[in-house]
C-alpha cells in the first residue's frame, strides 16, 4: 500500500554549535543576531528524514514551519533550501533559548493549524527531540498535544514505513539501545535524534524552486505572541570549568599507561 | 575524474560566483535596478520566458557571512550604493574616529633589520620612546581613512545579504563551490558547481551527486584573488601583455576582546610598520564594546622562505605598544585570507564574450592606500550598472558591449585613476624594506609619477632556507634540526624562529593559545565528511625535491604538514581556504602549472566575525 | 503549599531504577524546603506497580498511588501519558518531580500540556531561593547555566539521572491506592529493545569510566599514514578490558574515510558534545583529541579527567583536564591495554 504523507517539519534556528556563547540581562545571549545561526540539528535531521520520506512516497508534500527572526531565517534558508523541496510557514519570533516551550508550542500550533488542506490520515508531525537552544525536548510533545496527536516517538533513529502503512520507530533508550514501536499509521508525532540519514547534497534546481515560495513566506510571516511564559530567571551564567592542569611531558608510554592503569583501578 | 559523467543542466541569466564585497555590491546595484518600484520585475528571463530575469550567486563558504578582512575603508562606494547607511545597524561598524601611523621597535631582538633601523631603534631608545614604539606626527595622506568606517568584513558581508536577498530579486546560495568555467570557444557559458558525495580523491561515494553546469549568458566572477574560476580564465585567455600577477601576502588577524577598563575608543585604527619584521606590516582596529581587530600581512616579497604567519602574529600582539591594551584579553576568532597585490598590474581581461571579472581578483585592490573591500565594491556596483544598461537596450553580454560599458566605466572611474597612482609604489620592496618604503612615499606623495624601479622576482621563488641563515645558522645545525623536525613530523619553521632568538610563546590559554586551538575558535574550520580534497600535489616527487616546502611553513591552519614520504599530506579538515599555498609552492609541473593544486572546495572557517 | 507528586515507573522487571531513588530524594529535599513543608504524594506507574509503591512506605509520602496493568507495563505515549496524568490529578499535585528517563522524558510534557501546567526537564538542582522553589538546568546545550523560578502551577519537573543522590528506601507503613486511567485509545504496539549484543556493548551508563576517542586516532600518523585498524582495535581492547563507557566526537562519528567507515563500531549513539550526550561519570579519558569545545561540554558531568594528547599546549592543559599526558595515545594505550590484560 502507498500511502502519500504531509509532513509537518517544525524548526529553530540555534546559534552555530561551534559559536562561543556569552549571556547577557534579558536573558538572552550576547551578539546573538550576529552569530552565525544554523537551523537546529536535530531539527535538521528531522527535515532530512522527512524530505527522504517524502521522495520515496510520491504525492507527499513537506512543511517547514519555522520559528526565528525573519532576516535570520532568510539567511539560513539559503542553507537548507538547495537540500530537498520544502512549504516554508515562517513565524518571526526570537530564537532564544529562555522562551519556554508552552509557549512556544502554542505558538507551532497556531501556524500548523494554519495549513490548508492537513489531513489527519496522511499527517506526520516531525521535530527534533530537543534544541540546541532550550534543550528541553518538551516542546514537540506539547504541540502534538495540542494538535491531538497521541502517538508520540521521542529521539527516534528510525522510522520504517511497512507494507500495511503502519509505522515500525526505532526510539534511543538508555545504554546504547533502541525501543522498537509498531504504530497503525498517521497523524503521529515524531521527535528526531540523529537519524541514520546523511546531509543531503545541494541541488541547485531544488533550490530555485523552492526560492519562489520562500521569500513570499518571509514576507508573510507574522511575530509570534511573547513567549516568557512567566519564568522567572534568577541566575544565567557561563560555568566556571577552570582546572588546575597537571601537565605531564617527557614521561615514557610505559610509564603514563602504568600511571592510568593505578588510577583506572582506584 | 575518470569516468565522464552525466551532469544535470541548469539555464539562468546571470550566474555570479563568490559571494564577496565585489558580489555584494553588483548584487545589491543589480537587484534594485531589477524591480520596479511596485516590486514587479523590469526584465523577463530570456532563459525562461514568462518568469523575471533568474540571476544567481554561488558562494564556496557554508555561509554568507564567512569573509576574512581587516577592514578600513573610506567607503566611498558603499556609502554611494547606501547614501544613508547607519554603521550602528552593523554589527562591529565603527565610524574612523583616529587614525596613527606607528613604527614598532624591536623588543625581543630576533627580527631581521637592515642596519638603519637597528641604529634607528637604538636612537629612538635614546630619545626615550615609550612601549618600544614611535607614533609618527604625521599620517600620509594616501593612507587616511577619515570619515570612514571600520568593519568586519563576516558581519558587513551578513547585513548586505540581507538587503540583497530581502528583495527576492536575486538568490546567493552558500556550501556550493563553482569548480569550473564553461568555455565554448572565446565565451564563457556558465559553470560547473563542484561534485557532492566524493571520496578525498573526488571519485563517487554512497550519494554521488555531479556538479551540475550552471549555463548562464554572462558569468560574473567574483571569486577572490585564489579563486578558482579567475585562474582559470587567466590560463585560457591570458592576462594582458605586461601584466602578472607575482605579488602576494597573506593577511591573518585576531578578534580579541579587549580586557576590562580598556579605554581604547570604538574606531581608533592603528597601522604599524616595523615589527615583526620590517616587511610584516600591520594593524590594530578597535570596534564598538571592546572588541578589536588585530592582524599582520606576510608579503611575497618577504624574502624569508619561513613565513610563518601565526607565530609572527603572536610574536606581534605581545609587542608592547599593542600589548598594553591586550594584555588579559580574550581570542574570539581568527581568520586569514590571501591579497593580490599586484594591483592594476595584476588585472586580468576584465570582460569578455559572457563573462565579466570584478573585486580582488580584477586587480582592484590598492596597495598604495592599503584598501581592498571598498574598491571591490566599487568594480561590482560600476558591472551592475554596465549590465542593466545592456539589459535596458536588449543588448548582448558580448565582449564589446562588456568593453564599452563596464571596462569604460572602470577606465573612468576613481579607482582606476587611483590604481595607476599605485601601480609602481610597491616596486622598491623587492630590493629591501627601506628603499620600499621609500618607493612608497615616492608614488603616494608624487601622484605615481615617479617610483623606485622594480627587481622582478616571481612570488613562489624564495631563497633556500640555508641561504637565508647562512652565517647564522651552521649548516650542520641546520641539518640536525631538519631531521630532528622530520622525525617528530613539525614544520620546520618553529623550530628556525626559536634558533633565531625569536622567545617561546608564553601560551595562556585565552589570547596566546596554540594555533590549533585557534582553529576552533570563534567556530572551527570544517569541512563535509564526504567531499574531495581541494588541494593536491600534482607530483609529488618535485615536492621531494622542494627543500623550502613553504606550502608547509605559510599554511594558515597547519593543513599542510610534513609527510614521510616526502610530499607533505593535507588535512581538509583544517583548511581555512586562504591559498596562500598555491602562489607559495615553488615547485612547477612539467606543464608550468605549480605543483600545489588549489581547487575551489566545500568547508573552511566557520566564524562570522572575521 | 506544595503538594509534590513524585511520579515513578518501574523498569521491565518491576524494579525501581537508580533515577527512581534519586526522584525520591530530590521529592522529600522539595518537600522540607518548601515554605510551610510540603504534602508529598507518590505514583507508580508500569509492571509490578503496587509492589514498587510498597516499598516507598518510608518516604514520607501522603499517598502511595499506583497504576498497572498490562497496558501500562510498556512504555508508551498514549498509556504512559493517560496514567500521569490520571495519578497527576488524583494527587491534585502542584509540583511533579520524575525521573527524566526515556519513558517519562517522552510522556511528561504532552501531561503538562493537558494539566496545562508548565514543564522544565534536565533539572541537575532543587534550591529554596526567598521562600520559592528554584531549579537549575542548563541551556545551549550545557554551556550556560540557569536557575530559574516559575509562580505557575502545576509545575512538572523531570530530574537529570546522576544530579541528586539516591533515597535509600526505608521501612513504613504502605497503603498503596490504584488508580485507574481513563483507557485511552491504543494505535501503537511496543515490540521490544534492540540492544547492542553483551560483547558489542559500549555504552555503559552506569560505568565508572568514559573513555572518549577524538577524531586524531583516525588522521595520518607521524609516518604520514593514518592506522585505522590499529586505533580501532586499541579503542576496543580497552573498553572491554576497562568494561568503560565508550564516548566519540562528532568528527569522529561524522568522518568517512576513502568511502567506509573509519571506526565502524561508533554510531551517533556514542557522540559526546554539543550535539551528542552528556553523560554522567566519576572518571574521564580522552585520547587524540584536542580539547576542542564540544568535547569539553560532554565532559561537563565527568569528575576527575585526563587526557593523552601529543600537544602540550593545547585547550586540555588549560584548564578542562586534570592531568594532561603529553605522549602518542597509539603507545600508550598499546601499554595499557597490556597492563589491564595483566
Amino acid at each position: 500500500m502507498s500511502v502519500s504523507y504531509q509532513i509537518v517539519v517544525c524548526a529553530g534556528l540555534a546559534p552555530d554549535p561551534l559559536q562561543t556563547l556569552e549571556p547577557v540581562p534579558g536573558p538572552a545571549l550576547k551578539n546573538e543576531l550576529a552569530l552565525p545561526a544554523v537551523l537546529d540539528p536535530w531539527a535538521a535531521h528531522a527535515l532530512y528524514e522527512a524530505a527522504h520520506l517524502a521522495k520515496s512516497r510520491p504525492g507527499s508534500k513537506v512543511y517547514l514551519v519555522a520559528l526565528a527572526p525573519k532576516a535570520k531565517l532568510q539567511q539560513v534558508m539559503m542553507t537548507v533550501a538547495q537540500k530537498l523541496p520544502f512549504e516554508l510557514i515562517a513565524l518571526d519570533g526570537p530564537m532564544s533559548g529562555f522562551a519556554d516551550a508552552a509557549e512556544v508550542a502554542a505558538a507551532l500550533s497556531a501556524a500548523v493549524s494554519g495549513i490548508a488542506g492537513l489531513d489527519r490520515e496522511r499527517w506526520l508531525l516531525f521535530g527534533g527531540w530537543e534544541s540546541a537552544t532550550r534543550g528541553a525536548g518538551a516542546t514537540m510533545q506539547m504541540l502534538a498535544e495540542r494538535l491531538g496527536i497521541i502517538d508520540q516517538f521521542l529521539a527516534v533513529d528510525e522510522l520504517r514505513v511497512e507494507e500495511d502503512g503502519s509505522l515500525r520507530v526505532w526510539e534511543r533508550v538508555e545504554g546504547g539501545g533502541h525501543q522498537v514501536s509498531l504504530c497503525e499509521g498517521p497523524p503521529a508525532m515524531l521527535a528526531w535524534a540523529t537519524g541514520r540519514l546523511p546531509e543531503p547534497v545541494n541541488n541547485p534546481q531544488i533550490g530555485m524552486a523552492n526560492m519562489r515560495g520562500v521569500m513570499p513566506a518571509l514576507q508573510r510571516a507574522r511575530p509570534a505572541p511573547p513567549l516568557g511564559g512567566g519564568i522567572e530567571y534568577r541566575k544565567v551564567a557561563l560555568p566556571a570549568q577552570q582546572r588546575q592542569t597537571r601537565v605531564v611531558k617527557d614521561a615514557a608510554p610505559e610509564e603514563i599507561a602504568r600511571e592510568l592503569a593505578a588510577w583506572i583501578r582506584e | 575524474m575518470s569516468e565522464p559523467v552525466e551532469r544535470q543542466t541548469m539555464d539562468v541569466d546571470i550566474v555570479c560566483v563568490g559571494f564577496g564585497p565585489a558580489s555584494a555590491g553588483f548584487l545589491t546595484t543589480l537587484g534594485r535596478g531589477i524591480v520596479q518600484d511596485d516590486g514587479a520585475p523590469r526584465f523577463e528571463s530570456p532563459s525562461a520566458p514568462g518568469v523575471p530575469l533568474q540571476v544567481i550567486c554561488y558562494e564556496r563558504a557554508d555561509d554568507v557571512g564567512f569573509a576574512v578582512s581587516g577592514v578600513v575603508t573610506r567607503a566611498r562606494a558603499i556609502r554611494e550604493t547606501f547614501p544613508d547607511l547607519n554603521p550602528a545597524e552593523i554589527p562591529m561598524a565603527a565610524p574612523v574616529r583616529e587614525e596613527k601611523l606607528v613604527y614598532l621597535l624591536d623588543p625581543v631582538g630576533a627580527s631581521r633589520r637592515p642596519w638603519v633601523l637597528r641604529a634607528a631603534d637604538r636612537a629612538l631608545r635614546l630619545a626615550g620612546v615609550r612601549d618600544e614604539a614611535f607614533e609618527l606626527p604625521y599620517l600620509p595622506e594616501f593612507l587616511a581613512k577619515r570619515d570612514g568606517l571600520l568593519l568586519s568584513l563576516g558581519q558587513f558581508q551578513q547585513w548586505v545579504s540581507q538587503q540583497v536577498l530581502a528583495t527576492g530579486a536575486v538568490q546567493v546560495w552558500p556550501c556550493t563551490p563553482v569548480v569550473e568555467p564553461l568555455i565554448e570557444g572565446e565565451r564563457v557559458a556558465g559553470v560547473r558547481l563542484a561534485d557532492q558525495g566524493t571520496d578525498a580523491k573526488g571519485n563517487p561515494a554512497e550519494v554521488f551527486l555531479p556538479g551540475m553546469d550552471v549555463r548562464a549568458a554572462l558569468t560574473v566572477v567574483g571569486d577572490g584573488p585564489v579563486g578558482a574560476i579567475g585562474r582559470a580564465l587567466d590560463e585560457r585567455f591570458g592576462l594582458p601583455a605586461e601584466h602578472q600577477r607575482d605579488e602576494w601576502a597573506v593577511g591573518m588577524k585576531m578578534v580579541i576582546e579587549l580586557p576590562a577598563g580598556c579605554e581604547l575608543e570604538a574606531g581608533t585604527v592603528i597601522h604599524t610598520i616595523g615589527f615583526p619584521e620590517p616587511e610584516i606590516f600591520g594593524f590594530f582596529y578597535v570596534h564598538p564594546e571592546r572588541v578589536a581587530s588585530v592582524g599582520i600581512f606576510v608579503p611575497s616579497w618577504f624574502d624569508s622562505p619561513v613565513r610563518t604567519a601565526y607565530r609572527y602574529l603572536q610574536h606581534y600582539v605581545q609587542h608592547p605598544y599593542l600589548w598594553r591594551h591586550l594584555a588579559g584579553g580574550t581570542l574570539r576568532s581568527w581568520g586569514a585570507k590571501s591579497l593580490l597585490e599586484s594591483g592594476r598590474r595584476g588585472e586580468p581581461r576584465l570582460a569578455g564574450d559572457g563573462y565579466a571579472r570584478i573585486g580582488e581578483s580584477s586587480g582592484s585592490t590598492n596597495v598604495l592606500t592599503g584598501s581592498g573591500v571598498d574598491e571591490a565594491w566599487h568594480t561590482g556596483a560600476l558591472l551592475a550598472e554596465s549590465v542593466l544598461e545592456l539589459l535596458r537596450e536588449g543588448k548582448p553580454f558580448s565582449k564589446e558591449n562588456l568593453e564599452a560599458t563596464y571596462v569604460r566605466r572602470r577606465r573612468a572611474s576613481w579607482l582606476d585613476k587611483e590604481a595607476r597612482v599605485a601601480e609602481r609604489a610597491r616596486d622598491g620592496f623587492q630590493r629591501g624594506f627601506l628603499t620600499g618604503m621609500f618607493g612608497m612615499a615616492l608614488a603616494g606623495f608624487t601622484g605615481g609619477r615617479l617610483a623606485i624601479p622594480a627587481r622582478r622576482r616571481p612570488s613562489w621563488k624564495t631563497r633556500p632556507i640555508e641561504e637565508y641563515y647562512a652565517g647564522r645558522i651552521p649548516r650542520a645545525e641546520m641539518e640536525a634540526l631538519r631531521r630532528q623536525c622530520a622525525a617528530e613530523g613539525r614544520p620546520l619553521h618553529d623550530a628556525l624562529m626559536t634558533r633565531a632568538g625569536w622567545p617561546a610563546i608564553p601560551y595562556d590559554g585565552r589570547l596566546l593559545v596554540t594555533h590549533q586551538d585557534a582553529l576552533l575558535l570563534g567556530g572551527k574550520v570544517q569541512a563535509p565528511p564526504s567531499a574531495f580534497d581541494h588541494v593536491v600535489f600534482l607530483y609529488p616527487h618535485l615536492c621531494e625535491t622542494c627543500g623550502a616546502q613553504v606550502c608547509v611553513e605559510i599554511c594558515s591552519g597547519e593543513a599542510i604538514r610534513p609527510g614521510d614520504a616526502g610530499a607533505p599530506v593535507f588535512d581538509r579538515d583544517k583548511c581555512v581556504h586562504c591559498g596562500a599555498c598555491f602562489w607559495n609552492c615553488g615547485q612547477r609541473t612539467p606543464e608550468g602549472r605549480t605543483n600545489l593544486q588549489f581547487r575551489a572546495g566545500f568547508g573552511g572557517l566557520h566564524s562570522s566575525e572575521n | 503549599m506544595e503538594t509534590i507528586l513524585v511520579l515513578l515507573h518501574t523498569e521491565a522487571d518491576g524494579s525501581l531504577g537508580r533515577n527512581a531513588w534519586e526522584a525520591c530524594q530530590a521529592a522529600r529535599a522539595a518537600a522540607e524546603a518548601s515554605s510551610g513543608g510540603g504534602r508529598l504524594v507518590a505514583g507508580v506507574v508500569g509492571a509490578g506497580a503496587r509492589a514498587a509503591a510498597e516499598r516507598l512506605g518510608g518516604l514520607g509520602a501522603q499517598r502511595l498511588l499506583a497504576v498497572e496493568g498490562e497496558a501500562y507495563a510498556v512504555s508508551r505515549y498514549a498509556t504512559d501519558a493517560a496514567a500521569a496524568e490520571a495519578l497527576a490529578r488524583a494527587a491534585q499535585a502542584t509540583l511533579v518531580l520524575a525521573p527524566g528517563t526515556s519513558r517519562w522524558s517522552r510522556a511528561l510534557p504532552g501531561v503538562a500540556q493537558r494539566l496545562n501546567a508548565k514543564v522544565d526537564t534536565h533539572v541537575t538542582a532543587l534550591s529554596c531561593d526567598g521562600g520559592a522553589l528554584t531549579i537549575s538546568r542548563w541551556y545551549y546545550r550545557q554551556r550556560i547555566d540557569v536557575t530559574l523560578a516559575r509562580q505557575a502551577r502545576p509545575w512538572v519537573l523531570l530530574l537529570d539521572g546522576g544530579a541528586f543522590p539516591a533515597w535509600a528506601p526505608t521501612d513504613g507503613q504502605a497503603q498503596v491506592e490504584s488508580v485507574a486511567p481513563s483507557p485511552p485509545a491504543v494505535r501503537t504496539r511496543v515490540e521490544g529493545i534492540e540492544s547492542p549484543a553483551a560483547d558489542r556493548q559500549t555504552i555503559r551508563p552506569d560505568a565508572p569510566l568514559l573513555f572518549v576517542a577524538g577524531a586524531g586516532w583516525t588522521k595520518k600518523q607521524r609516518d604520514g599514514q593514518p592506522h585505522v585498524e590499529e586505533a580501532a582495535s586499541l579503542i576496543l581492547d580497552f573498553v572491554t578490558r576497562a568494561q568503560c563507557s565508550l564516548g566519540s566526537s562528532k568528527s569522529l562519528v561524522d568522518l568517512s574515510g576513502e568511502g567506509q567507515a573509519v571506526l565502524p563500531f561508533l554510531t551517533h549513539l556514542h557522540q559526546v558534545g554539543q550535539t551528542g550526550s552528556t553523560p554522567r561519570h566519576p572518571k574521564g579519558l580522552a585520547t587524540c583529541c584536542h580539547g576542542e569545545e564540544p568535547h569539553v561540554v560532554g565532559w561537563r558531568f565527568i569528575a576527575d579527567r585526563r587526557a593523552v594528547n601529543l600537544d602540550a599546549n593545547c585547550g586540555w592543559a588549560r584548564g578542562k583536564a586534570d592531568v594532561l599526558y603529553v605522549a602518542d595515545a597509539f603507545a600508550v594505550m598499546r601499554h595499557l591495554n597490556a597492563l589491564l590484560d595483566g
